[in-house]
């Protein structure tokens, strides 16, 4: 869009130039000379941007060819046309070009009527004036590019310490900056950290004992093995695997209406549970529906790049936003593979990174092509039963008699008519948002699909059914079909779209067209692929030869067990990230997660099998002073839980855990007045029974109001991929620990647990409650100070304020005000630092 | 500039502030509010799990003396028509019916109407009003009154014509819901709050409906959720889970926290992590938040003649309850409190077009802006207090083909007004072409208005930045250019 002084600048160009022509009306017809006139001037003025070294917006001007056939906007010179050449929109600034050189001193009058003069006497140069071959590609030597390698490992003085390599890497470093590693936490601490590491669960205090009692050398690692072999381990990969892919259970924007798509949680956990290697977990989420002979499973793991959003907004173009989720696959594909911030480049080159905005765009065709359907995913009882002949046949009759049909369609058109003219104001606004958008548009301004979902409408209403009883035989063969669950996924079409790059990452503005390619700085797609697809591109992602997945696979990884990755910018490995403190330890890892065929658990097994993992937490003054960020692991990291885990952790403690793995999502309890603010109310019926009690990462998540119980704990917004959570310490996590009413629920749990399966004094029962929610005994200040809230609590309450807050039915042999004192000792408990630590 | 007036800190100052964190909890009697110990993360390339705390501020001054120290955000969602409220086109009046010339809309998008959409003068009547001599609509009676306060802008421009997408470009300066943090998230992460017991940033909502978009529109995206918006609901729990459980009553709740509070200090004794002193920090502020919101809500306490002069009826969930609430919240020390009244779609169905449904928008606003204008005002407020008015985008000079009468959404031009702290008042800025299609003078874009503002606020909109995924993120993007006409 031109602006007012933008016009300006271009009439005066415009009067200039006319101005020139005037003067110089003798010397047009003078032949300009390439070599000798217009190669050395672009040379001086054009080249340091647009030549070997660099060449922005794809254009280089130190050739003839490369001159004429242009850059990423297409052809930029018409011979004979210089009102039609690009070059020439450039160096005036017209036709919303951006003027060019960008800056002063601009082309004289003489230097651009002398370049017109030239496109116009048909911009004729001799033959072999190519581009000289091109630059070395920028930055290919930084560290991230280069292939993973295995280093020798350090000497280190220390021989007491260490148990594998990850510990030689990590001690030397310490080492040389005369620090020492901490000591071996205590049992309990390892063993509840290494179970919400894992799964994102604490352990029992059943298992805490035998852990701790267990006097075989290997207790540890058939600890580790136990857990890994648990079916909630799937779970909490899973949930940090959908923070990247931006799960979420609505389409986001202002409608954010609902969307089926837990098929692929369910696929996600499973792949996880059954340690898939992570290459042919890769492949099957960016392009399982292109290999040979696709499952159904592998069909629904491609759910992960539809997990964009989708806005329903009236009066949007689809087109418009089918390309924003394209542009999101590139960008998400980047940061969740390469750790590249690729998106960088969508409008421009990437200002640091060797990604050109060519690239970007040739990285975008390769996502181009798919269509995003739904799949029916029938249950096996449902395929045994034949239940997709079954529907066929109904299907085949609904045919027969919607042809019947045909014949009272005007009859029923004028019904149509007559009803939607008899329609309220509050009747309109009433009716599901398709229909209501139809309505409000003039018939002329409709769209088959808003005529449909129309006309789909008014069919279903009773008394038109009774009008046409042909409408009724065709709904009630239709009410028999089978149901079958749905999921989002992706579908290769036979013809690709043809993909151009977007000027400025406008999608309405094209440049030339490109292919499919990966970035040139990094391996090449082997030569013998023709035509490379998405699911080459997928495989590409894994090749041994790509140096960023593995790499930026284990970061994460090293990431979840310490808070922070060996690469602290866990989702930038360019150029402006930070580059590792521990090199030769993440190439150790990314070698050996790949010589192991991508095992998950095995490196994950490795990392929690160190002594640099099994450290204490606790705070040491010396490291405080000397690495106050804890970047050279002289201790392990406390950490706050993620959100989801908090409410697990007070689900298990509470002892109202469903431990159910899968399915769809669930609606806990959550306040009044949540969908307030949003657009639409969404519905939101608490879940009674066990769906009241599942983990929080099965729960119901509208991109336009989230779970305020999670999202207060930093749980993603899941618009874009989320490599890290933030970790976040406010009063409005106070107040959702100490005042919800599903925490008061779990404090009112714990308390029945306690009333009900402890028999002893009360010292007996604020430990045993002590170590559901730590795992540990309380030292003798913190039973004092418990003890004390109780008495406290005995005494404040009356009996009716008292049965406000006990668990309800327990047995009348309990006082109120006994199981309310109690419940808010277990509420004491529930809100503490360490409940939602890991220590 | 000197690089500790830059928002980034380094590693070593995050870590300075770590080990001191724990001295000031101790040592001082404050609320979070005022602590401006900024543990303050950078996201990127030098991150520290320090945590964020509500309120706290990343720049250690400003970059420049603050002529305005809060906003106030009437924030009109759906899009007013300015074509009937502020802009009068005697032009339109005279092709009233006629499709308008092709040059006007060559390469343009809409979403719905269509090229060959006829134009549509206005019917309300229009007067100058005040000294300056404001254009504005009959639908404003109360505005008139304070028309020499305000700066009204009608060249102002947006990019995108969808309103989710619009109304997240006019709070975060992008259209794509990328995560990007809004207005109110920047200004508190840059400059902290004076609210020693409110969250710093505030969101009030009347209307129909709650603005499309939802929560992205005060989101912190990439910066810590502490600087997120929190929605204020009308009724007795403002916050949700503001109110003690069933069966706890005050006291049993200081027991409640007192106990916490001393096991998480046991706990702080030994393990010497400072994140458990904020805790124990953080518990202590939801306290004092539970008594000092419910008094914020509380208007029992205003005159009769306040809750007259803002059309307040006791009880009732308005727009004119908000802006009441609005000036008790940045009494209180709150940074950014944005209103959102909804339903100003106004397309030309039954209850969206611009007969019926634009009174009542403008009966339910009207008076309460004036009145906050000049509530502000008389209590020295609003001398440093930025009041600003406006939706998404404006409407088209077409009419659209639908049963009443109404206009599309428009981007090229659209007016908006402002008053308080730094603002020059008195003024009406910006022109547009005859038809009020496209601005002509003084053309005011939101990223220019985004930099605008944090320069009123302080803040250079160039040096207030967050690293993440590499890159030095800002509110402006690569835009933004002070508007200085709007400057007093």
């Amino acid at each position: 869009m031109m602006n007012g002084p933008r016009l300006l600048v271009v009439a005066c160009c415009l009067l200039a130039l006319s101005h020139n022509k005037l003067l110089l009306g003798e010397e047009a017809a003078k032949p300009v000379d390439y070599l000798t006139e217009i190669k050395p001037l672009l040379a001086q003025r054009c080249t340091s941007c647009h030549g070997a070294e660099t060449q922005k917006s794809g254009y280089r001007l130190d050739s003839a060819k490369s001159l004429i056939q242009g850059g990423d906007t297409g052809e930029a010179i018409v011979p004979g046309k210089p009102d039609e050449s690009f070059l020439m929109h450039a160096i005036l600034g017209t036709n919303g070009a951006t003027r060019m050189p960008p800056k002063d001193p601009r082309l004289t009058d003489a230097e651009v009527s002398l370049i017109k003069r030239w496109i116009e006497q048909g911009a004729k140069a001799p033959e072999g004036d190519l581009p000289p071959a091109p630059a070395e590609i920028k930055n290919r030597n930084h560290w991230s590019f280069q292939p993973v390698q295995r280093h020798p490992l350090p000497k280190v003085q220390r021989s007491d310490w260490g148990r594998h390599e990850i510990d030689a890497f990590v001690l030397a470093r310490l080492e040389a900056e005369g620090l020492t590693p901490s000591s071996e936490a205590d049992r309990v601490t390892l063993i509840r950290r290494l179970s919400l590491d894992l799964l994102g669960l604490p352990p029992s205090p059943a298992q805490v004992q035998a852990f701790v009692a267990d006097p075989a050398p290997d207790a540890y690692e058939r600890l580790v093995d136990q857990l890994l072999s648990s079916p909630h381990y799937g779970e909490r990969m899973a949930r940090q695997w959908l923070d990247l892919a931006r799960y979420a259970d609505s389409n986001g924007f202002t409608r954010d209406q609902p969307r089926l798509i837990w098929k692929y949680r369910n696929w996600v956990i499973e792949a996880f549970n059954q340690n898939m290697p992570f290459d042919q977990f890769t492949i099957e989420q960016m392009a399982g529906d292109m290999l040979p002979n696709a499952t159904p499973d592998q069909k629904i793991a491609t759910g992960f790049h539809r997990n964009t959003l989708f806005n329903e907004e009236g009066g949007t173009d689809p087109e418009q936003f089918r390309v924003e989720s394209v542009v999101d696959r590139v960008s998400t594909t980047g940061s969740v593979f390469l750790g590249l911030t690729i998106g960088c480049a969508q409008c421009h080159d990437h200002k640091y990174d060797p990604v050109s905005q060519r690239e970007f765009y040739q990285l975008f065709a390769f996502l181009n092509n798919a269509d995003e359907p739904k799949l029916e995913v029938p249950t096996p009882e449902q395929l045994a039963a034949g239940s997709l002949a079954v529907r066929e046949e109904l299907r085949n009759k609904v045919k027969e008699l919607e042809a019947e049909f045909e014949k009272q369609k005007p009859e029923f058109d004028a019904e149509l008519d007559k009803w939607a003219m008899s329609l309220t104001v509050e009747q309109r606004n009433m009716l599901p948002i398709p229909v209501m958008n139809t309505l409000n548009l003039a018939l002329s301004m409709r769209t088959p699909e808003n005529t449909k979902a129309l006309v789909n409408h008014f069919r279903a209403l009773e008394f038109v059914r009774q009008k046409f009883p042909t409408l009724q035989q065709i709904a009630d063969l239709q009410a028999k079909e089978p149901v079958f669950v749905t999921t989002l996924v992706m579908s290769e079409r036979e013809k690709p779209r043809e993909t151009h790059i977007h000027i400025r990452g406008d999608f309405l503005r094209h440049g030339i067209k490109v292919t499919p390619a990966v970035p040139a700085v990094l391996p090449a797609i082997p030569t013998e692929v023709q035509q490379p697809t998405r699911l080459d591109l997928a495989r590409w992602l894994v090749t041994p030869q790509n140096p960023l997945t593995p790499r930026v696979t284990v970061n994460r990884l090293w990431l979840k067990f310490f808070g922070r990755g060996l690469v602290e910018t866990e989702n930038d490995f360019g150029l402006q990230g930070s580059p590792p403190t521990h090199p030769e330890l993440l190439d150790w890892l990314a070698a050996e997660f790949v010589a192991n065929g991508w095992n998950l658990k095995a490196i994950q097994r490795t990392i929690v099998l160190s002594a640099t993992y099994r450290q204490s937490s606790k705070f040491r003054t010396d490291l405080a002073e000397m690495d106050p960020l804890n970047k050279l692991y002289g201790r392990q990291s406390r950490l706050r839980l993620d959100a989801e885990l908090i409410r697990d952790v007070a689900l298990a403690a509470s002892g109202l855990l469903a431990p159910v793995v899968g399915g769809p999502s669930v609606y806990p309890p959550q306040p009044a007045g949540v969908f307030d603010f949003t657009q639409d109310k969404k519905p939101w019926v608490p879940a009674t029974g066990n769906d009241r009690y599942r983990r929080g990462m099965y729960t119901y998540l509208w991109r336009s109001s989230p779970y305020p119980a999670m999202t207060v704990f930093d749980f993603p917004d899941a618009n874009v991929a989320c490599t890290r959570r933030t970790r976040s310490n406010t009063p409005l996590q106070s107040l959702t620990l100490a005042n919800d009413q599903t925490f008061v629920e779990f404090a009112q749990g714990l308390a029945r647990r306690v009333l009900l399966e402890v028999q002893g004094d009360d010292t007996a029962r604020v430990s045993a409650a002590f170590r559901w929610c730590f795992g540990r005994d309380p030292s003798a200040s913190e039973l004092q100070r418990l003890l004390k809230m109780l008495e406290e609590q005995r005494a404040a309450f009356t009996t009716e304020s008292a049965q406000k807050i006990a668990p309800p039915n327990l047995p009348s042999s309990i006082t109120p005000t006994e199981a309310a004192a109690w419940t808010a000792v277990a509420r004491v408990l529930i809100n503490l630092d360490e409940f939602i630590t890991r220590e | 500039m000197p690089h500790e007036q830059h928002a980034r800190m380094s590693a070593q100052d995050q870590a300075l502030q770590a080990t001191t964190r724990r001295h000031f909890f101790q040592q001082c009697q404050v609320g979070l509010g005022s602590v401006a110990l900024a543990s303050l993360m950078n996201n990127g390339a030098n991150v520290q799990a320090a945590t964020p705390n509500a309120n706290q501020a990343a720049l250690k001054t400003t970059h420049f003396p603050a002529k305005a120290k809060r906003v106030i955000y009437l924030f009109m969602a759906g899009g007013p028509s300015q074509l009937d409220l502020f802009d009068f086109k005697p032009k339109l009046q005279e092709l009233n019916g006629q499709v308008i010339p092709e040059s006007y809309v060559a390469n343009k998008r809409f979403a719905f109407i269509k090229k060959d959409a006829k134009l549509l003068g206005t019917k309300r009547k229009f007067s100058k009003q005040g000294q300056a001599g404001a254009e504005m609509s009959e639908l404003l009676p109360h505005l008139h009154k304070v028309a020499d306060d305000l700066c009204i802008v009608k060249s102002m421009a947006t990019d995108v014509f969808n309103h989710g997408p619009a109304k997240l470009f006019a709070n975060t300066g992008s259209p794509q819901f990328s995560g990007r943090p809004s207005f109110g998230s920047w200004l508190t992460y840059g400059i902290g709050s004076q609210a020693e017991d409110l969250p710093g940033f505030v969101v009030l909502q009347s209307g129909p409906r709650g603005p499309r978009g939802g929560s992205a529109l005060w989101g912190s995206g990439f910066l810590p959720t502490s600087y997120q918006g929190v929605p204020f609901r009308s009724g007795a729990e403002p916050i949700l889970n503001l109110n003690s459980p069933q069966g706890i009553d005050a006291t049993r709740q200081r027991q409640f926290v007192s106990a916490v509070n001393d096991l998480n200090q046991l706990r702080l004794d030994a393990m010497g992590d400072p994140e458990i002193a904020t805790r124990i920090a953080a518990y202590e502020m939801a306290y004092r938040m539970q008594s000092s919101a419910p008094e914020l809500m509380d208007i029992s306490g205003e005159t009769k003649e306040t809750l007259e002069l803002y059309g307040v009826e006791a009880g009732k969930p308005s727009f004119a309850n908000n802006c009441l609430l609005a000036r008790r919240l940045i009494e209180k020390g709150v940074r950014f409190v944005q209103l959102y009244h909804t339903d100003w779609d106004h397309h030309g169905t039954p209850g969206t077009e611009l007969g019926k449904s634009l009174d009542e928008r403008c009966a339910e606003t009207d008076r309460a802006c004036a009145a906050l204008v000049q509530d502000l005002k008389r209590r020295g407020l609003l001398e440093d207090t930025i009041v600003m008015w406006g939706g998404e985008f404006g409407r088209t000079p077409q009419g659209e083909a639908r049963d009443l009468v109404g206009r599309d959404h428009h981007i090229e031009a659209f007016t908006m007004w402002f008053t308080g702290g730094g603002i020059k008042t008195g003024q009406t800025i910006g022109e547009t072409d005859e038809i009020g299609y496209n601005t002509t003078v003084d053309r005011l874009h939101i990223h220019d208005l985004h930099a605008t503002l944090l320069h009123l606020l302080g803040i250079d909109h160039l040096k207030l930045t967050y690293r993440f995924q590499g890159r030095d993120f800002r509110l402006t993007d690569v835009h933004g250019k002070v508007f200085q006409k709007l400057l007093a």
